[in-house]
């Protein structure tokens, strides 16, 4: 019995001072963005698992939210100091904001290795040129034209060259009971972000025109936005964009255009993937809109673009150099060819920004289309990057009351305007 | 002090300090900070210095018409609450409780089911019903033989609150019903018995015995009418989506998070959100004493 007890206070001595001298791992506070069911959270899961297998001192201590409740978790973590030391963030007026305010924004530019990140791809986001955050892509393209080749022919016609062209493709589409351009008009930001940010833009010729309106070197009641406003009148009143288009959300309007019952869709570049219909998806097309009435020559078949988003690591990350370190050595991870790899077969992204980065050969037709798209369109504005708060919303909501008959352009440029004077 | 006295004063630290710290902790120290927040300038998301700008807070919402048009919503969810789920609720137990229709547990299990349903799970059946080409349109579509009919009810400012205060009640009145259906069982049948035997008809039994008898729960009812009402975001939030819907259905508490986690536009959001919460539970506090008082006029909950 003695001598099962001492043999018993020996073990016990031992596994004390084994884990008294074992070093203590370091936790790097995440935040990621996706959830259980889609690639970017899966995905996440997996980085995360492998990058801890070969990194046992390295503790990724995330939590993994998606869409609105990410956004609002940021915030309120952020207000109750409980500042991650990593976390998924842009940098605009969207994404960027909540850790511009909190003063969280930390720049990568001084850790990140030029020759393995292509420098020219990523672009400033500070004003000294700083690096806010590691985009997962060159940018967030979100005015994309997605068209169902096979279904535009069927009615007898082709890849239109003008908005005219579409028009035209109107009273065909009514006759078979399908809709023109389907878009989540229920989204209000669909309407800014996914349309609006394209023709505002083509109207004005200056691809930086809605940053230059949030400075107040133009005014949202000037004619050009009053016009690009009244092109959704337009779209109603041709037939091109249904005002119940007012009624369908983000899941029903990728449904509508998977399912056959549109022959074109409005929404970004990352919806791509999502085409579950593998004969709509191997007969899609995305481009740039066409060309618009009364576009100017000098932003003619441009794109709205945004910084894409990616992951950063915060000030209060960065202030203990091990720490510090640690999120680095997982961005390099999460970073990797082989990630961003899949990342461009999921469609998350549009391009890398890694140097000496080979692109495979068999990519999905889509994915590629995606990346001549990101090649070849010149980039503008996306509204809610710089527009944010009450005349954003303003602006949301009033050009879904414009489609819904609601209320007029004019109306709804003055709004904004007295709003982000206000 | 005797020696009694000092054993008895421990004991009863011994029994309050606790129940007493987690309470001054959890709720008290809340509610002082977001009165405090209310009447200064401090960004907690961003720190640093802070200065006391008095009422400023309140004034701006007072001017503000997304404010006027919150608390009409929030005042038509009370409405639909207290005039509507309460007086369903209480007719349907009625119903059960007299035995008025067969297989009455059925019934009872389907009004009550929605409560075993998550709020963001009822929220976005109603939103797709309600969708473009959805049931509810087909259904019109059907009825009126025009193949382009929508329901656009929750596109307009002045209708969105019909389809919302519809789900309100769907969702709430199953549980109102089994809080009046608990009550009536335990009234004493001789009661309802030698009403019948005065020759007493069953509207008669309902308005003069049964609901002078449940008075006190229908108040009590009417209270957490009141209150869930005020603070109701979830169910709301749910149905609508970001943009003119939500902004037509906004009430206090959307409202609220709106300013206070969105609008980075307005440097001052946190103590501007903390004072729209403020005037929710002023306002919360002031119906409940409304219904209290109404209560005491009418003799609820009086012994009879």
């Amino acid at each position: 019995m003695k001598k099962a007890t001492v043999l018993l206070l020996g073990l016990l001595l031992l596994l004390t001072a084994v884990l008294a001298t074992a070093a203590p791992k370091v936790v790097v506070k995440t935040m990621g963005y996706g959830d259980n069911s889609n690639p970017e959270g899966v995905n996440w899961l997996r980085i995360v698992a492998a990058f801890e297998k070969a990194n046992p001192d390295i503790d990724i201590d995330f939590e993994l939210l998606y869409d609105e409740a990410y956004h609002q978790k940021v915030v309120a973590r952020l207000a109750a100091g409980d500042v991650p030391h990593l976390a998924y963030m842009g940098a605009d007026a969207r994404w960027g904001a909540p850790w511009k305010e909190a003063g969280q924004q930390f720049d990568h530019k001084p850790y990140m290795d030029p020759k393995y990140y292509d420098f020219k791809l990523i672009p400033e986001m500070g004003p000294k040129g700083e690096i806010w955050e590691i985009p997962l892509g060159t940018s967030n393209i979100c005015t994309v034209l997605y068209m169902n080749e096979k279904l535009v022919k069927s009615l007898g016609f082709a890849a239109p060259k003008t908005y005219q062209d579409i028009a035209a493709m109107a009273p065909a589409a009514k006759a078979k009971g399908l809709d023109v351009v389907s878009i989540d008009g229920a989204d209000g930001w669909a309407w800014g972000s996914c349309l609006m940010s394209m023709v505002i833009a083509r109207l004005s010729g200056d691809a930086h025109w809605v940053s230059k309106a949030v400075e107040g070197k133009y005014k949202f009641s000037d004619k050009v936005f009053v016009d690009s406003l009244a092109f959704i009148e337009r779209m109603v009143k041709d037939g091109t964009i249904a005002s119940k288009s007012v009624l369908v959300d983000y899941g029903a309007n990728l449904s509508n255009f998977s399912n056959e019952k549109a022959l074109f869709m409005v929404q970004g570049h990352w919806i791509a993937g999502s085409i579950e219909n593998p004969e709509v998806a191997n007969n899609t097309l995305m481009m740039a809109w066409p060309k618009l009435p009364g576009e100017k020559s000098a932003t003619a078949g441009s794109v709205a673009a945004a910084i894409s988003i990616g992951y950063g690591i915060t000030k209060a990350g960065a202030a203990d150099p091990k720490v510090r370190d640690a999120a680095l050595k997982f961005l390099q991870y999460f970073y990797s060819h082989a990630e961003t790899t899949q990342r461009l077969r999921d469609g998350a992204i549009i391009a890398p920004v890694l140097k000496n980065f080979k692109v495979p050969d068999d990519l999905p037709r889509l994915v590629k289309q995606k990346v001549g798209l990101a090649q070849s369109a010149m980039n503008t504005d996306v509204i809610d990057a710089f527009l944010s708060g009450a005349p954003n919303d303003a602006l949301n909501a009033g050009m879904q009351k414009i489609a819904a008959g609601q209320a007029t352009a004019r109306k709804v440029a003055e709004e904004v305007e007295a709003l982000r004077r206000k | 002090m005797k020696k009694r006295d000092y054993q008895a004063l421990v004991a009863y630290l011994g029994l309050v300090v606790p129940g007493l710290t987690v309470y001054l902790v959890i709720v008290a120290y809340p509610i002082l900070y977001s009165m405090w927040l209310s009447l200064t300038d401090f960004n907690p998301n961003r720190g640093g210095s802070w200065s006391l700008v008095g009422l400023l807070q309140y004034r701006t919402m007072i001017q503000d018409p997304a404010f006027w048009h919150a608390l009409k919503n929030n005042l038509t969810v009370v409405a639909v609450s207290v005039f509507g789920q309460i007086p369903i609720g209480f007719a349907l137990a009625y119903i059960l409780f007299r035995k008025l229709v067969r297989a009455g547990r059925f019934y009872q299990s389907m009004v009550f089911l929605p409560h075993f349903l998550s709020t963001i799970v009822i929220g976005t059946m109603w939103k797709r019903l309600f969708q473009a080409d959805g049931p509810v349109a087909r259904l019109l579509q059907i009825l009126s033989g025009d193949p382009t009919s929508q329901f656009d009810l929750m596109l307009r400012a002045e209708t969105v609150m019909y389809p919302i205060g519809f789900a309100l009640i769907w969702m709430y009145t199953g549980l109102y019903m089994i809080v009046f259906l608990a009550n009536m069982q335990k009234i004493d049948a001789s009661m309802i018995e030698a009403a019948k035997i005065d020759g007493a008809s069953e509207p008669q039994i309902f308005f003069r015995l049964i609901v002078p008898l449940l008075s006190g729960t229908i108040l009590v009812a009417t209270t957490l009418a009141i209150a869930g009402s005020l603070r109701g975001f979830d169910l709301i939030f749910a149905m609508t989506t970001q943009g003119l819907t939500r902004m037509n259905a906004e009430v206090l508490p959307i409202f609220m998070y709106r300013t206070a986690f969105q609008d980075y536009s307005n440097p001052m959001r946190f103590a501007y959100g903390s004072a729209i919460s403020n005037i929710i539970v002023v306002i919360s506090v002031a119906l409940i004493l409304l219904s209290n008082y109404i209560g005491r006029r009418l003799h609820a909950g009086e012994e009879h």
